[in-house]
């Protein structure tokens, strides 16, 4: 980067505010997705840490005027690739823009700067009774900025959607360098194009999000949590069909298979069957009166398709105990192998017996293992790669087995990835599902808006 | 664990770079670069390990960044060994590029040296009086004149002798039922005597005999964590031999880093040395926190006193997440009548001394430790207990950088307030 870019990116956001050492450069060359920077091209030449709209965007005229790439970055906790620097650019961290500007109990609204972590949202909220679902894992340290820009979705979303579902409204920064307000404070709102839901995903390759305004609901009243064990996965896979199709919602609905449950029995000793093909956790919450009756139809469609132990929690420990199971999910399988790759391919729910059936026949024609842990009520299936990234012979099989899980996932109508993005991760494989004209009409906007493409040049279009 | 920094591959590459981290590492919290994170330090790391990266000043800065108080480590999902990590990068910087000249001089001359040590603190004891002024509400005291370390830098007084010499090797009880050696570390033997005597003194009254081994040293893990193995291996040998020399039923510490480097550390520092290992696995299996001992203590409980006062309790780091001891001391302060205890909010995040880290790092130490004493403050306690001295000198400074008045003891010497309660309810 050239020395007098960096004086004025100093002159702007202060000189403790912005990093050009090689050391901390390196620490952005990789985010939680496996998408590797190639650390001699693609270090950045600074990263910069604004505190506000003004700053943003006279950071943004800068980097324009001299076409410089921009990466905007809030926690780096995506896992598409869609933070990692680009070679000689500008790493534009929102983290210090981190207040909550407004809890609007009346209109049920919040507005907030992109920093704000989603969990400490999803706190405050819940303090005055109110509900902001979207639950990706991360939340505990993922940004709201950076989870409206992926439109991260989460267990939650089978009953209350994802992300986009509750942006209502947006403050951002366009590539050329002006402020605009997309949406508003209203529920109903048609003026003019959809520009939030537009920018909603949109992967930082549109515009610096620097306000969102997010609606609330009410924080339901009481949760049930049950565990279903059932001796295949296909019956498993059958009663989320069965219970969706029966049109109850849980609010979770999340599948694990034999590898998972053998690990986490091992790891964590939660009472296990360890022969068992699938668990399935399942978690109703609304009015307490009409939860026991939920969890009653719920249990019947449980015993009818093959369920061979039902447990019910009893207690709020007795819940906190079955999703201990599922939380150190994770945990249990990383002893297995030292490599994990988490994939999100997306399908129908009803495709979710065959969806599984041919991650299964993957697995098995490349001789790796493919664990399966999803939000199954929404059909994101979380196919989970076991493997070693220094072993290169394998790590080839392993590459040509997750381009076969893509395209199985499309031909059974579903969706490349349902909640962790295109970034750089997928980019090549996106016109399988958008056609070439459908990615030509993505292309023409990112034009229209981003003339120079400085925005997150990569993301979602390929290099 | 004496291994090349190579080695650790399969450690680094099971970092998912998830970035659970972010949310509980108390150097990240304050300065949020992503090189000051656990991830950074890891990538960081394995960028050394692949050859990106060199030893430079850069990265040497960026591996003194971190407190070592596990909180990465216990909340990492696939339990990646950050500290171990940072250590052996430590370890190759100590090798290769060697310790900056105070780091050589204190680590191989003083703390190795049990003479040298003794003697420097109690010659430091005399001339203390002319450099450091009292603190406020007879708690520690001020730096009358720059030092290198700031001025408002509350300090505790060196004793005026260290607590070894307060007590005969063995203090006897009659009838004695059980019998434990006492390992004091530094800070009880040269600052925190009153530590001590509570320790001695509660195990007395219940019965227990108290060794405390003269030729007894430094644990070494301010020298092993700064990258001196051969220095930090030295003196667990000594350790070792000084220790298994007494027939005692258990090891008592006061203090959780001295406390694991005992009952784990040692014996993965001399893993590869065959004539130890076993012996490093036998003292392990021997240590106790104090708190841990007195609980198992039958009738402990019942020669207490009345105190009424409200008391909170802080974790340290290498207590609650090295020794896994939580429940016991708030088992201790809870079982005193009187007592109202108070928890406070993220009690088990650093308080930012991390040792040497706190000289260091000094600014950055007391931000992390302005948190803590918020937290304290938010209680509402008058005294606040806690198991590990370090912690113990840290949050006084920081609550006399804030004006407040708390008292900052060891669960010990609060168990054997209420203990004197009873023996003279008018104190």
């Amino acid at each position: 980067m050239r020395p007098e870019i960096i004086q004025k990116l100093s002159e702007i956001v202060g000189k403790d505010n912005l990093y050009t050492e090689l050391e901390d450069l390196y620490c952005y060359t990789y985010d939680a997705s496996f998408v590797k920077a190639d650390f001699k091209k693609d270090l950045a030449g600074v990263a910069v840490y604004p505190s506000n709209t003004e700053e943003v965007v006279q950071i943004i005229k800068l980097a324009n005027q001299e076409m410089i790439p921009v990466v905007p970055r809030g926690a780096g906790t995506n896992v598409s690739g869609g933070t990692i620097s680009v070679g000689d650019c500008i790493i534009l961290v929102l983290k210090r823009m981190n207040k909550i500007l407004e809890i609007d109990g009346k209109n049920l609204i919040a507005v907030v700067e992109p920093g704000v972590i989603t969990g400490q949202l999803q706190c405050e909220v819940e303090r005055i009774g109110l509900f902001y679902p979207p639950d990706p894992a991360s939340q505990a340290f993922s940004t709201m900025g950076g989870n409206v820009a992926e439109c991260a979705g989460g267990p939650r979303g089978v009953k209350y959607g994802v992300t986009r579902d509750y942006v209502i409204g947006l403050e951002v920064v366009l590539p050329t360098g002006e402020v605009i307000n997309t949406g508003g404070r209203t529920i109903k709102n048609v003026t003019g194009y959809d520009m939030t839901k537009l920018f909603t995903g949109s992967e930082g390759t549109l515009c610096v999000i620097t306000k969102i305004i997010v609606k609330l609901i009410p924080l339901p009243e009481a949760k049930s949590t049950m565990m279903a064990v059932f001796p295949e996965i296909v019956q498993a896979c059958e009663t989320v069909s069965e219970i969706i199709a029966t049109g109850l919602v849980p609010c979770s609905l999340e599948l694990l298979d034999n590898i998972y449950i053998r690990n986490i029995e091992e790891y964590a000793k939660v009472g296990l069957p360890t022969e068992a093909g699938a668990v399935l956790l399942i978690e109703v919450d609304g009015d307490s009166e009409i939860l026991a009756k939920q969890i009653g139809k719920i249990e019947k469609i449980c015993s009818r398709l093959g369920a061979v132990q039902i447990r019910v929690a009893k207690t709020k420990e007795e819940a906190e105990e079955l999703w201990r199971a599922r939380r150190s999910a994770f945990a249990a399988v990383s002893r297995l192998r030292p490599t994990i790759i988490g994939e999100d391919a997306t399908v129908p729910r009803s495709s979710i017996p065959a969806a599984v059936n041919r991650i299964q026949e993957i697995a098995t024609k490349y001789n790796i293992i493919v664990a399966i842990l999803g939000h199954a009520g929404d059909g994101n299936l979380h196919a989970t790669i076991l493997t070693d990234e220094t072993d290169q012979e394998e790590m080839a099989r392993v590459e040509k087995a997750i381009d076969e899980i893509f395209i199985a996932t499309v031909e059974l109508g579903g969706s490349l990835s349902g909640e962790h993005g295109i970034g750089r991760a997928k980019s090549k494989f996106i016109t399988i599902q958008t056609g070439e004209a459908g990615l030509e009409v993505q292309r023409q906007i990112k034009q229209a808006l981003d003339p120079n493409n400085i925005l997150n040049p990569g993301v979602m279009f390929g290099a | 664990m004496d291994r090349s920094l190579e080695s650790w591959q399969k450690e680094v590459i099971r970092c998912i770079r998830c970035g659970a981290c972010q949310n509980v590492c108390p150097v990240f919290k304050e300065l949020q670069a992503e090189s000051t994170v656990a991830r950074g330090r890891v990538k960081l790391i394995r960028g050394v390990i692949s050859k990106d990266l060199d030893l430079t000043e850069g990265f040497i800065d960026k591996m003194s960044l971190c407190l070592m108080c596990k909180a990465c480590v216990v909340n990492c999902p696939s339990g990646v060994k950050v500290d171990k990590l940072v250590e052996a990068a430590r370890k190759e910087i100590a090798e290769k590029k060697g310790l900056s000249p105070l780091k050589n001089l204190i680590f191989r001359l003083v703390l190795k040296n049990r003479w040298v040590f003794n003697t420097g603190m109690r010659t430091g004891r005399i001339f203390q009086g002319l450099v450091f002024r009292k603190g406020p509400n007879g708690q520690g005291m001020l730096p009358r004149m720059s030092l290198g370390i700031d001025k408002r830098r509350l300090l505790s007084p060196l004793a005026q002798k260290p607590f070894k010499s307060m007590y005969p090797e063995v203090v006897k009880v009659p009838e004695a039922t059980m019998r434990v050696s006492f390992f004091t570390g530094c800070m009880i033997n040269y600052i925190y005597t009153d530590t001590g005597r509570a320790v001695i003194n509660v195990l007395n009254q219940n019965g227990v005999e108290v060794v405390i081994p003269s030729l007894q040293n430094c644990c070494g893990t301010p020298v092993r964590i700064n990258g001196d193995y051969e220095t930090a291996k030295t003196m667990a040998r000594a350790n070792i031999d000084v220790f298994l020399k007494e027939k005692v039923d258990a090891v008592v510490v006061a203090c959780g880093t001295c406390g694991l480097s005992l009952k784990e550390e040692y014996a993965e520092l001399l893993e590869d040395d065959p004539s130890y290992v076993e012996k490093a696995k036998k003292l392990g299996s021997m240590v106790k926190d104090f708190t841990e001992l007195v609980v198992s203590l039958e009738g402990f409980e019942g020669k207490m006193g009345r105190l009424p006062v409200k008391v909170t309790y802080h974790d340290p780091c290498h207590l609650v997440r090295g020794l896994k001891v939580k429940e016991q001391p708030r088992q201790i302060i809870r079982s005193i009548p009187g007592v109202i205890f108070e928890e406070m909010t993220k009690v088990d995040t650093c308080c930012g001394s991390g040792g040497s880290f706190s000289l260091y790092h000094y600014e950055l130490s007391t931000k992390i430790n302005d948190h803590k004493v918020e937290s304290i403050h938010q209680t509402g306690a008058e005294i606040l207990a806690t198991g590990c001295s370090a912690c113990r000198m840290h949050i006084a400074d920081g609550l006399n950088r804030q004006g407040n008045p708390v008292k900052v003891m060891h669960t010990a010497q609060l168990l054997e307030m209420a203990y004197r309660a009873r023996e003279n309810p008018a104190l």
